[in-house]
């Protein structure tokens, strides 16, 4: 009797050791890409990062109904998206300012810095519908069907979406270009 | 394929697969420029999204985890322990309790034995001097330090695994039954009872306890006092 318990303590601290282990794993390879999109998410570095704890932890809490580690990258980013949600349910944050995101890098040192830094602020300014679809194809790369299941809307909406995104994008860009190039010259 | 769809399905995946999409860029040399333009913004927006990821980050994770798994660790081993304890309390309660109900009431089987015997000891005649008393209660570390009164009958008997002495003394109205019955952990020594034909009173002294049977509607408390006033314990 005294056996099998100790057993069964053994195969329980074995369970604890693998859950452990497939967490850690979890958090290497994704913890990057999670906090990326929880940015872009949410356009401020501190939220950020609380909703991505707030998302492992939960992660944690559930790992067990995690059956497919493949599904895991679509899996967390629905808890973080509920966690965003919740978020607001709580309290309404300001959002931050576009200018503000330029915050984001320490060093800006050469023009291709100062590109980015501008096509941030645009990525930035565009509303969240479209935001949303365009990170997880830019990021993740998910195809429209890919992001249709993840964000629960129809594929012909995502690519809609997804073209007015890219159509902002560029007519800002234009807009900007125009403006260098005015006084530029 | 037109123009405008052709801008669109670019704008919307500019590395589509689409077969007339495909074709249509390779069966135009501007359409190329178009698409290697948009593939080109899209590597500078997946450059530009690659924000810097705090140092700390994946640090903070792992040891925010370890610090709750070890915190619900130590509720479920604080829950376990309280379980564990309401459980032998429960049982502890129970067992005692248990064990009270199953406790005798010296008063009623002091009648009941009264009833078992008949007229044995009722009807004796006898006259035990105070000396021949007093020897017997000599067992208990117990004497009578005065006369009570001409007693018929005085022998031990078994009171429930205990022996005890029973005496028949005389009484107010009548032969009284008394009995004393040293300590013993499976009694109720102290009490009252009543049936049809009895009644009896038991007190508890120090080392024993005495019962006195009477007939029913008679008062025990004389008699009582009485005995608990004569007896006297040795140290």
């Amino acid at each position: 009797m005294f056996l099998r318990k100790q057993n069964r303590q053994t195969s329980v601290s074995n369970d604890m050791a693998n859950k452990q282990q497939r967490y850690e794993v979890l958090v290497l390879a994704l913890h990057s890409d999670i906090f990326r999109y929880a940015f872009w998410l949410v356009k401020d570095k501190a939220v950020a990062e609380d909703i991505v704890q707030e998302t492992f932890l939960r992660a944690w809490k559930s790992l067990d109904s995690l059956k497919d580690e493949r599904a895991a990258k679509s899996w967390l980013i629905t808890i973080l998206r509920r966690e965003n949600a919740r978020r607001f349910e709580r309290k309404r944050f300001d959002l931050v300012d576009i200018d503000d995101v330029s915050v984001i890098d320490e060093q800006l040192s050469n023009e291709v810095e100062i590109e980015h830094r501008e096509l941030r602020a645009i990525m930035a300014s565009l509303s969240e519908e479209y935001r949303e679809p365009l990170m997880l194809q830019i990021v993740f790369g998910y195809s429209g069907d890919e992001i249709a299941t993840q964000l629960n809307l129809n594929k012909n909406t995502v690519m809609t979406r997804l073209f007015r995104a890219r159509n902002q994008v560029k007519e800002e860009l234009d807009k900007t270009n125009d403006n260098r190039g005015r006084k530029n010259g | 394929m037109d123009e405008l769809e052709f801008r669109r399905t670019l704008y919307a995946d500019p590395y589509c697969k689409d077969d007339k999409v495909l074709a249509a860029i390779a069966g135009d040399p501007k359409k190329q420029v178009f698409c290697k333009e948009l593939k080109q913004l899209d590597k500078n927006m997946q450059q530009a999204s690659q924000v810097k990821i705090p140092d700390d980050l994946m640090h903070k994770l792992i040891l925010r985890q370890t610090m709750q798994s070890h915190r619900t660790s130590k509720v479920r081993k604080r829950i376990q322990l309280a379980v564990a304890a309401s459980v032998a309390f429960v049982v502890g309660m129970s067992f005692t309790m248990w064990q009270q109900s199953h406790l005798l009431d010296l008063s009623k089987q002091a009648i009941a034995h009264v009833h078992y015997e008949g007229g044995y000891a009722l009807d004796a005649e006898e006259n035990f001097s105070l000396q021949q008393v007093n020897a017997k209660l000599a067992q208990f570390g117990a004497e009578f330090s005065e006369d009570i009164g001409r007693v018929y009958y005085a022998n031990f008997c078994d009171f429930e695994n205990v022996r005890s002495l029973h005496m028949v003394v005389e009484g107010e109205n009548g032969k009284v039954s008394v009995f004393i019955v040293p300590h013993d952990a499976t009694y109720l020594a102290e009490g009252s009872s009543q049936d049809r034909r009895y009644n009896s009173q038991a007190v508890d002294l120090k080392r024993a306890s005495i019962v006195v049977v009477q007939e029913a509607g008679t008062n025990n408390n004389k008699m009582k006092e009485q005995l608990k006033r004569k007896i006297q314990f040795s140290a």
